[in-house]
């Protein structure tokens, strides 16, 4: 029997149950303090259609999908190095054709036309609004953070702080505050870019110039509580912050140029493509910077932080750089969401959107500008979509479940992402070989 | 100089006055703070990395025992001996809970990493994610509201220090929390099982040449860390009452005191929570109570810049 | 201009209880190629650690030199301080940019002393453009100089033990420095990469002018490269002199004997 139980193959059989049945308990119904078992129980015991074909209940529908999972690895363990041969010969064409620079840049317009006449496409005012404040200004947040995360190698779980900071500096030089706006008068939104993007980036700086020098797991957690103490602050600041009220009317941007006349209201599309002029901006120089000797050194000093020295790389000099970075990007991000919604709560900035944030970048892929974009495209538009029409038994809030069961699961299954940097993916092979001093940044075990 | 030499003297007073008061509770959220710390310290002696999901042990533990008093207390009111029996056995499914729950967190979320020999920053996330997913799946099977414990002891003044009122509460986790300690810091000192602890610690890679079973200790020490951390989220809960969010505050705190006294020793973890406890609990004379939280960053941040390796300095190889 | 580019004077280093070095001294002529012996664990790679600012030995002072007669005293300054002021070095395990290419890997020590310039990184300016077409040319170069020109796509971990050693070699060279430090070079490679290592080495300070301070443990190529040699034992100088002069000396083949049936692999 235990043999029998041992064997890889029925091994795998309960490995995929369990998992299935957590998934069946993530998807099922709620629970509460009073009936503390029946969202447990109900996972298994709801009547489902199955496949539209006969109702049954969810548990024979998720062993079915067991089985099949279940069925399917196994035909991949066996037929598997096989079945990549042939896949790998079909997709050599187009995979080498993805290395080339030109067809890169080619992809990418046509990437960039398609967001561009996407608005005429979805009408839908749901979806308008999402796309800027869910998809657009994400995709802006991702990028950042996947300078401090992918390109240098920090785990920052504080990003939520400077996307406050860009937010709040946004309401206090437009007069939304109940403290004295910045410059004596209420200013256009667009002056609020420069001041946020240099406030943030200065906290950035006094946040990591101390910080950094600290091993990368003690990093992750001082930014985890930075980002909490900012929210405290937020909260409790009455006279500065509004406190849990939020602040005042944020006013909509608009340009006086001449001739040149714009309103920014209260339709999201003229959001939709200031954002996405952003978008470009950002993507092209920070794939410039990974190019570029600044990049090189974030490479260098994240594979070996001894031998970066040895070279004349100051590694504090240039974490602090990509913690700027990273937060300025963050800081203007929080322009444009202040800017456009009409006033702004401390409960917008919570660790839950810094972990929703490091999703994006790990799903999408660390260090890779492409992975991450297209990552923040595709997980918000997934969580969009289940708010928007939300399955039985789903409660906003069950976003999180998954997103922390996909960090799980990509860390187990496939930790480069979906669209890895080619760098990243063999330094991760490199490190699980052995081979390397990854580790010794994050853990400060220095020989 | 005037005005704020005024304004600690005026604080100064109300310290004086406050003084034992500030003190009792400090001490008891002290022995919380440790019992969470010790977790943490443990499963970095051996695994050399932050366990960022033991906030949610925490929190199971604090559900388990919540349960648990629900279905025993409902609305009667314990005193007495049947009030021991009953924190006896709220500790016990709390601790059994956090135990079952860091297994299953080790098995999922740490095993397979360690197996293919990933990057830490691997283990991190994993345990990021793990976090995550744990706390929102409670929220969603229980509630995403506080509920307070049902109470099974009267939470009267037991006696007095210097007029300061010692609680009925206070005492059970002054006693709770010293018989826990004290046995752990037994058990890794004396047993078998401790010495493998403590080989791992020291050097993995001996240690296994020295017939040691690597997986077996790690998955026993995060156990023995689960269990103590469940314990004390039961404790806490008992006082603050539960919420699926509960892990996220006093385990940042019991991490700051693992750091204060030393990660990965053993006895500086349990003199950390005991003294953040304190400076925490009499930070309150100085500063309003909603930035009691800045304070105990303050002092991580501060402890990491300058003092990196704590009031004991970081070696469980040696711990006891 | 002062003579010598490294002085050590009276240096102690300690880890905890253990004395690592003990009263060190010793000095590196400009343009020499100076080697540190001894037998494992005597103090060898803590002095070079100490002389590339790694370290920061508790008692004594080393001051280095520059070509334009600048002083610089290492303890207290950080390691990437040290390198730009000119001291370059390789390590006993090579320790590349394993993910990067060997022209990569070269490239990061050609730009390093640069100035950093994220905003015309990031908008790739005419002085970053000239830059990097600097830095790509003399990457060019030192791959050609050390003989991997040929493999400089090639990911640098999948290179030889040889072919890593020549690309540390590189890489140092990429910085400008004005002596390259040497740590055990011969490690893993096989006789005939031994050879041309030892020209390489002298080409190095031949061609280039690079003062070469080297630690080894094959006798065969310190003796054929060493002009001067101090011999460490237990953290302590216990001789210094001509390869000739080490060869007759008691205390050397002493320290060698005694400690050889010892000696265990650090």
């Amino acid at each position: 029997m235990r043999a029998f139980l041992r064997r890889p193959i029925v091994r795998r059989f309960f490995m995929i149950g369990a998992a299935m049945a957590a998934l069946e308990v993530m998807t099922g119904p709620p629970g509460s303090t009073e009936a503390p078992t029946a969202g447990f129980a109900g996972s298994f015991t709801q009547p489902s259609p199955f496949f539209g074909l006969f109702s049954t209940v969810r548990w024979v529908v998720f062993l079915f999908l067991a089985v099949v999972i279940w069925a399917i690895v196994t035909l991949w363990s066996i037929q598997g190095a096989a079945i990549k041969r042939s896949v790998t010969t079909v997709t050599a064409v187009p995979r080498a054709a993805t290395q080339r620079k030109s067809v890169r840049r080619g992809l990418g317009v046509v990437l960039l036309i398609v967001a561009l006449i996407l608005p005429h496409v979805i009408t839908d005012p749901f979806w308008q609004a999402a796309m800027v404040e869910q998809i657009a200004v994400y995709v802006l947040l991702a990028m950042g953070l996947n300078v401090v995360v992918g390109f240098a190698g920090l785990l920052d779980l504080g990003f939520v702080a400077f996307y406050a900071i860009g937010a709040y500096t946004t309401a206090w030089v437009t007069g939304a505050l109940p403290t004295p706006p910045l410059f004596g008068v209420d200013l256009n939104p667009f002056f609020a870019i420069p001041i946020a993007i240099a406030i943030a980036m200065l906290s950035g700086v006094l946040l990591g110039a101390p910080t950094l020098r600290l091993r990368g797991d003690y990093l992750a957690i001082v930014t985890l509580g930075f980002g909490e103490i900012i929210t405290i602050f937020a909260n409790n600041l009455y006279g500065i912050t509004g406190g849990s009220q939020g602040t005042g009317v944020i006013p909509h941007p608009s340009i006086d140029l001449g001739p040149l006349h714009y309103v920014w209201g209260l339709t999201p599309v003229p959001y939709y493509y200031l954002t996405i002029v952003f978008v470009v901006i950002f993507l092209i120089a920070f794939s410039l910077l990974e190019h570029s000797r600044v990049g090189r050194a974030w490479t260098a000093i994240r594979e070996d932080e001894v031998a970066a020295e040895s070279v004349g790389i100051n590694p504090l000099k240039y974490k602090v750089m990509a913690f700027a970075i990273g937060a300025s990007t963050a800081g203007f991000a929080g322009v444009v969401t202040a800017s456009q919604s009409n006033n702004i709560f401390p409960s917008s900035f919570t660790l839950f959107f810094s972990i929703n944030i490091l999703v994006l970048v790990i799903f999408g892929g660390m260090g890779s500008i492409a992975g991450v974009v297209l990552g923040a495209v595709l997980i918000q538009t997934v969580s969009m979509y289940l708010l928007h029409s939300p399955p039985a038994g789903y409660q906003s809030a069950d976003l999180y479940i998954y997103l922390g069961a996909l960090l799980i699961l990509m860390m187990i299954f496939r930790p480069v992402g979906v669209l890895p940097s080619r760098r990243r993916k063999r330094e991760i092979g490199l490190a699980e070989s052995g081979e390397g001093h990854m580790d010794e940044v994050l853990t400060g075990d220095t020989p | 100089m005037g005005a704020f030499g005024h304004y600690l003297a005026s604080h100064f007073t109300t310290l004086q006055k406050e003084f034992w008061y500030l003190l009792v509770g400090g001490v008891a959220n002290g022995f919380l703070y440790g019992m969470v710390a010790v977790g943490y310290t443990l499963v970095y002696g051996v695994l050399r990395l932050i366990n960022f999901a033991h906030s949610e042990i925490f929190m199971s533990g604090g559900f388990a025992g919540y349960f648990l008093m629900k279905a025993l207390v409902g609305t009667t009111v314990p005193s007495g001996l049947s009030s021991i029996g009953l924190i006896g056995l709220g500790i016990v499914a709390g601790g059994l809970v956090g135990a079952l729950v860091a297994t299953a967190l080790e098995r999922v979320a740490y095993r397979p990493l360690r197996k293919r020999n990933a990057p830490k920053l691997a283990y991190l996330i994993s345990a990021i994610g793990a976090s995550y997913f744990m706390f929102n799946l409670a929220g969603k099977e229980f509630g995403r509201y506080s509920v307070s414990v049902p109470q099974p002891y009267i939470n009267h003044a037991v006696f007095h220090v210097f007029g300061a009122p010692v609680l009925m509460y206070d005492i059970i986790i002054f006693v709770s929390g010293l018989i826990m300690l004290f046995a752990l810091d037994r058990i890794v000192a004396t047993t078998k099982l401790g010495r493998s602890v403590r080989a791992v610690a020291q050097d993995a890679e001996t240690a296994s040449l020295m017939g040691v079973n690597i997986d077996r200790t790690i998955a026993l020490t995060f156990v023995i860390g689960g269990a103590l951390g469940g314990a004390a989220g039961f404790l806490f809960g008992l006082g603050t009452g539960v919420v699926y969010t509960m892990g996220f505050t006093p385990a940042l705190k019991a991490f700051t005191a693992a750091v204060l006294g030393g990660i990965g020793n053993l006895r500086g973890a349990m003199i950390g929570g005991l003294l953040l406890g304190i400076v925490e609990s009499l930070s309150v004379v100085f500063v309003q109570a909603a930035y009691i939280d800045v304070v105990a960053f303050g002092i991580l941040v501060a402890v990491l810049l300058f003092r990196p390796t704590g009031i004991l300095g970081e070696r469980l190889g040696r711990a006891a | 201009m002062s003579e010598n580019i490294f002085e050590v004077r009276n240096v102690t280093l300690r880890f905890g209880g253990v004395v690592s070095l003990n009263d060190v001294s010793l000095e590196m002529r400009r343009g020499e190629i100076l080697a540190v012996i001894g037998p494992n664990g005597a103090g060898k790679t803590s002095l070079f650690n100490s002389l590339t600012g790694v370290y920061q030995p508790q008692e004594g002072s080393i001051t280095f030199t520059g070509r334009d007669g600048k002083a610089l005293s290492i303890i207290g300054q950080k390691a990437h301080r040290v390198a730009n002021a000119g001291v370059a070095r390789t390590f006993q395990a090579s320790r590349m940019f394993s993910a990067l290419t060997a022209f990569e890997n070269v490239k990061i020590g050609a730009e390093s002393h640069r100035g950093i310039g994220v905003l015309g990184a990031m908008v790739r300016g005419p002085r970053t453009r000239r830059g990097e077409k600097d830095s790509d040319a003399l990457t060019i170069e030192l791959l050609d100089f050390v003989g991997l020109r040929a493999k400089a796509n090639v990911i640098s971990a999948s290179l030889s033990y040889g072919d890593r050693r020549r690309l540390e070699i590189a890489r140092g060279l990429a910085t400008n420095p004005q002596v390259l430090l040497l740590d055990e070079p011969a490690a893993g490679t096989n006789p005939a990469e031994k050879i041309e290592l030892t020209e390489l080495i002298r080409k190095v300070r031949d061609v280039r002018g690079v003062s070469i301070l080297l630690i080894e443990h094959d006798m065969k190529l310190v003796m054929a490269l060493a002009e001067r040699l101090y011999v460490l034992n237990f953290g302590s100088v216990i001789a210094q002199g001509t390869p000739d002069e080490i060869r007759a000396n008691d205390a050397v083949i002493e320290a060698y004997l005694g400690s050889a049936a010892t000696a265990e692999e650090k």
